[in-house]
């Protein structure tokens, strides 16, 4: 090369080079600066007069980039078309700014463009440039190397999904007081296999229980899968194909192996967006069964009877969010307001909806992109106040990755909103024939109970008083000996004197926050091992604690809590707690 | 197609599993020059080896390029972790890179004596080396390593999926043992 380039650079110029295709030629070439997809952008509606966040603009940097280089008129007059080369590795670091930090590939300028322009199209291929010469978010390069490694984009180890998948069983089998409600792993030749997303287990495994007892009530002859289960696939955001093809060919060869008929894909954007629609021809495999997204299996169950609903038992007032991928990426609109409107009876649109709806702004990836927050969060005023709008105090979407973007804008705009999802809503309003109901426990029951955490040590740490009596006496009552903390120093202190046998940990508390204390405990060697229950009702747990150098924490609990599930956690760590015999002290 | 093979009396075969969790003596991580436990199978080594492993890295400090090292492996079921900072993504002169890598993590297992060693698919996945180059030059650096000591019996490469394998099993196929000048 006649220039001084970087190598990084260099390599980068050269992938460009094998990406182009027609559809990118196309993209690249045809822009005519009409501007009509400029106010079709969150980014650019809350940023006015910063011309940055211009779909355009940000296009404009890879344009002429492929102008420099591939396009005979930039290579002979560069200085005339606007070509512009990338040099050394601060170019492509900025580069790297514009393509994950100010977009999040949601295509609704895509779809605004007359020209055809897929803008997603080719910024995710600049994302994918970057990541073949390693320039990427720290939390990008986090995620696509647990999926790499681990088989999921959480870094869900084999024996904490199978536990997980254990205790949801557990769970069921309570509720429904039935010991036959189970969820199959691995069983063969089923018609339905279900796949999920990995946050269910980490977050919200109440999901994969609502799900269970759903297939049950059907009478469905399922099955989870023990490997290849996480149907979400980081390759998609992050650009490379590779990555999109060995997760996708997991999934699809745990299929053939267990020769299911059906794949059924748990509410997820860009999990269904990638299984169904991408996944083949990354992985470069044609399958031969079924893929459905789990709404039009629910759906279907309710239309055909297999499964009766009572939408009564679901009270709030509902709006539904399109999330890009499942709506506006792979069509589907009509079935969840189908599915909505099946289980409740007070729902009304969001404007603009479907495919013009506006992204949660957690898209793209860009939940596990700290540095960007700031500006996500200021782009997420156009959600606000849509979401606003609609009067609504729960928003349903199909999408887990929605559920954290909206969850966390809801927070930082201060909404009096919930997130939800249909899944849950179908659960909750299932009619659960006489024989199959919650058993009402027996007085000797609850006597055999008492003494279920006898002779264990329990430190419950939360800055609220009425709080810590509540689960200090719920546990007291259980036969643990229970000591409490009010605030970040005193749970190190005391726990370093008194070594319980387990510690309950809210995340938010004034001073010293629950994720740093966390993180002292783990990293005292005396501390180290001692099983941790976080507690918290914060969408932004991922960064506090599983960003965090140390082992994760052994369970979670969403807020509010109740008597139920405190005991059923607690106990679960007690009974299935792995961790804490494998953590050396 | 074949998945074992005996080079210089060494046992190789392929296999796909979680090197993490794998019986062996020892298994290679494929490690940063700062040597952290990062994501994926960092993270894996941590939760299921504790934290002694971390801690015992964090004393040690940092790892020149193509470079390895030994350390415990805490509760996992091999016994030793060999650490190695191997090219990454697409640097320079990964060929050659690549089989200094090897021959330094076989010459660190000869130096502990470990008999039974594994690899993952060097550099290949994250890292994006592609698979049939790393298989080749994981092959001819075992073979020349073990052309001149015989202390090792068994050697497992471990894949990530069966795409992957599906990508290094015709070079190891192809591999021809006795033919390097
Ligand atoms: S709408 Fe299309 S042609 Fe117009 S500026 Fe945007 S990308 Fe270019
Ligand atoms: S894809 Fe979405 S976020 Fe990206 S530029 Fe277009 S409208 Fe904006």
């Amino acid at each position: 090369m006649p220039e001084d380039r970087s190598y990084k650079a260099e390599k980068v110029i050269e992938r460009l080079g094998k990406k182009l295709n027609r559809q990118v030629v196309g993209s690249l070439a045809a822009c005519v600066h009409c501007g009509m997809c400029t106010d079709s952008c969150h980014y650019v509606l809350a940023n006015p007069g910063d011309p940055t966040f211009a779909p355009a603009w940000k296009a404009d940097r890879l344009r002429k980039l492929f102008k420099r280089h591939y396009d005979w008129t930039g290579r002979v007059f560069p200085w005339w078309v606007g070509a512009k080369s990338v040099y050394t590795d601060k170019d492509l670091e900025e580069l790297k700014d514009i393509v994950f930090g100010k977009c999040t590939n949601c295509r609704r300028c895509s779809i605004n463009c007359p020209m055809g322009v897929d803008f997603a199209t080719f910024n995710r291929m600049a994302r994918g440039l970057l990541v073949s010469v390693g320039v990427m978010p720290e939390g990008v390069a986090v995620v696509s190397k647990d999926q790499w490694e681990i088989g999921n984009q959480m870094g869900v180890l084999r024996e904490d999904y199978l536990d997980t998948i254990e205790w949801m069983e557990e769970t069921i089998q309570d509720e429904l007081d039935n010991p036959k409600a189970v969820i199959p792993i691995d069983k063969p030749n089923t018609d339905v296999v279900y796949t999920i997303n990995p946050r269910e287990v980490k977050y919200d495994p109440r999901t994969i229980s609502d799900a269970a007892k759903i297939f049950h009530m059907a009478g469905e002859n399922w099955t989870m899968p023990s490997e290849g289960w996480d149907m979400t696939n980081f390759g998609l955001f992050s650009g490379d194909d590779d990555l999109g093809g060995s997760v996708a060919s997991r999934v699809y060869d745990k299929m053939h192996e267990l020769k299911g008929k059906k794949i059924v894909i748990s509410e997820c954007g860009h999990g269904y967006r990638s299984t169904r629609c991408e996944g083949q021809n990354w992985a470069g495999m044609d399958v031969d069964f079924e893929m459905e997204s789990s709404v039009i299996t629910m759906r279907d169950y309710i239309k055909e009877g297999r499964i009766q609903v009572d939408k009564s038992k679901n009270t709030d007032k509902y709006t539904y969010h399109d999330s890009c991928n499942f709506a506006r990426s792979c069509g589907l609109f009509e079935e969840p307001r189908e599915l909505l409107n099946l289980v409740t009876d007070d729902f009304s649109e969001m404007y603009p909806n479907r495919s013009e709806n506006y992204c949660c702004t957690g898209g793209g990836g860009a939940m596990s992109m700290s540095e960007y927050a700031p500006d996500r969060l200021k782009s997420a005023k156009i959600k606000a106040d849509q979401l606003k709008a609609t009067g609504a105090n729960v928003v349903v979407t199909s999408c887990h990755n929605c559920v954290d973007g909206l969850a966390d804008l809801i927070k930082h705009y201060k909404l009096d909103m919930k997130v939800t999802q249909l899944v849950n809503l179908v659960a909750n309003a299932l009619v659960i024939p006489e024989e199959a109901e919650v058993a009402v426990k027996e007085p000797d029951e609850v006597e055999t109970l008492k003494g279920l955490f006898a002779g264990k040590k329990i430190m419950v740490v939360d800055d609220e008083p009425d709080l810590r009596v509540f689960y200090g006496s719920v546990l007291e009552d259980n036969g643990a000996e229970v000591i409490e903390a009010a605030d970040g120093d005193e749970a190190i202190g005391l726990a370093m004197a008194e070594l319980p046998d387990l510690i309950t940990l809210d995340l938010s508390m004034p001073g010293k926050d629950g994720g740093k204390v966390f993180e002292a405990l783990r990293k005292n060697d005396a501390t180290a091992s001692i099983p941790v229950c976080i507690i918290t009702g914060r969408p932004e747990l991922r960064s506090l604690i599983y960003d965090r150098p140390v082992p994760a924490p052994e369970g979670y609990l969403d807020k509010p809590v109740s008597e139920e599930t405190l005991i059923r956690n607690v106990r679960k760590i007690f009974e299935v707690g792995r961790a804490m015999e494998k953590q050396p002290v | 197609m074949e998945k074992e093979k005996v080079i210089n009396n060494v046992h190789v075969r392929v296999e796909v599993t979680d090197i993490t969790d794998l019986e062996i003596e020892a298994f290679v991580y494929y490690a940063r020059s700062d040597l952290k436990l990062d994501a994926g199978y960092g993270n894996a080594i941590t939760t299921r080896g504790g934290m002694s492993i971390r801690k015992e890295l964090e004393k040690i400090g940092n790892l020149a390029p193509n470079a390895s090292l030994i350390t415990d492996a805490g509760q996992l079921k091999a016994k030793y972790i060999i650490h190695a900072n191997g090219p990454k993504f697409q640097e320079q002169d990964i060929p050659l890179k690549l089989k200094t890598t090897m021959l330094g993590i076989l010459a660190t297992a000869k130096k502990a004596g470990i008999t039974r060693l594994a690899f993952p698919a060097m550099g290949c996945g994250y890292y994006g080396i592609p698979v049939p180059q790393s298989a080749q030059i994981m092959l001819e650096a075992i073979e020349e390593f073990t052309s001149e000591t015989n202390e090792l019996e068994e050697i497992v490469l471990c894949m990530l999926d069966l795409r992957q394998q599906g990508a290094f099993l015709p070079v190891f196929n192809d591999f021809k043992v006795g033919v390097l000048s």
